[in-house]
C-alpha cells in the first residue's frame, strides 16, 4: 500500500448488528496493509466494542442517531475514530474483576473498555472532534510485519 | 439489525457429560437460547458439561457476559464446564478476562471428554 494517508469513513445506525460491518471493513483494511492475522483478529473486536459501546452507552440503541467510524491508513499503523453523540465516558470507569463478578458484586458484563484497552497499541476516550465523542484506537505494524508487506510488494 | 441465522444451542448426552453445542454467534441475542440450554442441562442432574462453540464464531463481550453467567451458575450447582474449541483469538480472550480460572479450555471434543 502507497505511502500516503487514506481515510474510509462509514456511518452506523446505534442497532446492535451494524457493528459488524465497521469490524469487517477495519479487519479487510488491516489485511491489505500487512496485519498479522492476530492482530486483525484484536482490531476487529476493538471496533466491534467501541461500536457497540457508542451504541448503547451515548444513543441508547437510538436507532436514527448514527456511530461514525473513521479508518485511517497510514504507512505504519491504522488509526481508528468512533464517534458517538454522546458526553463521553465517565471519568473513572471500574475495571472489571471476574473474582468480584463470581462474588457478585459487579455483574458479569462490563469488558468492552477492558478489551479496547488490552488490544490496541494506543487507544484514547473522549477526544472531541467534529465528528462528535471520539474514541481513538491506534495499531502499528511491526518490524517484522513491515519487513513482510515489503517483500510482497516488492515480489509483484 | 437482527441476524438472519439465530444461534441455536443443542444439547447432547454422551456417558456423563453433557454437551451445548453453540451453533452460531455468541452474542447478547444467543443469551436467552443458551441459558435455556444450560438449564436443561442444569435440571437434568448432569454435572459434567462441555460447552462447544464453531470456530468461526463471532463472541463479543455481551457473549463472554453469557459464559461467565453460566461459569458462575456452574459453581453455584457444583457443575463441571468446560469449553471446547473457541477460535484461537477468543481463547486468548478469555484467558486474559480470567476465565481460565473457572473453566478449562480445549481445542476439540475428544480433548475435552478425555478423562472427564
Amino acid at each position: 500500500m502507497p505511502n500516503e494517508v487514506r481515510t474510509i469513513q462509514l456511518q452506523l445506525p446505534s442497532r446492535l448488528g451494524y457493528e459488524r460491518v465497521a469490524m469487517d471493513a477495519a479487519g479487510a483494511a488491516a489485511k491489505l496493509m500487512g496485519f498479522h492475522i492476530s492482530r486483525v483478529e484484536d482490531l476487529r473486536t476493538a471496533v466491534s466494542e467501541a461500536c457497540i459501546n457508542a451504541m448503547e452507552h451515548a444513543h441508547q440503541y437510538n436507532a436514527t442517531m448514527k456511530v461514525v467510524v473513521a479508518l485511517v491508513i497510514g504507512s505504519s499503523s491504522l488509526q481508528i475514530d468512533v464517534a458517538d453523540q454522546g458526553k463521553g465516558m465517565p471519568e473513572s470507569v471500574e475495571s472489571p474483576d471476574l473474582t468480584k463478578k463470581f462474588s457478585g458484586e459487579q455483574t458479569a458484563r462490563g469488558w468492552g473498555v477492558f478489551l479496547i484497552k488490552s488490544l490496541m497499541d494506543e487507544v484514547q476516550f473522549n477526544v472531541r472532534s467534529e465528528m462528535g465523542n471520539v474514541t481513538r484506537m491506534v495499531i502499528r505494524l511491526e518490524a517484522l510485519e513491515e519487513e513482510e508487506q515489503g517483500s510482497t510488494e516488492s515480489g509483484r | 439489525m437482527e441476524p438472519r441465522v439465530k444461534t441455536k444451542a443443542n444439547v447432547r448426552i454422551h456417558g456423563n457429560v453433557a454437551i451445548i453445542d453453540v451453533d452460531g454467534d455468541l452474542t447478547p441475542e444467543a443469551r436467552e437460547t443458551v441459558e435455556l440450554a444450560y438449564q436443561r442441562v442444569t435440571s437434568s442432574g448432569v454435572r459434567k458439561m462441555i460447552v462447544k462453540f464453531k470456530p468461526d464464531a463471532y463472541i463479543n463481550s455481551g457473549g463472554i457476559a453469557i459464559i461467565i453467567n453460566i461459569a458462575i451458575a456452574g459453581t453455584k450447582n457444583g457443575q463441571t464446564i468446560r469449553l471446547v474449541q473457541p477460535s484461537e483469538h477468543f481463547q486468548k480472550i478469555f484467558t486474559m478476562v480470567g476465565l481460565r480460572q473457572y473453566v478449562e479450555i480445549f481445542g476439540s471434543e475428544p480433548e475435552a471428554l478425555a478423562g472427564f
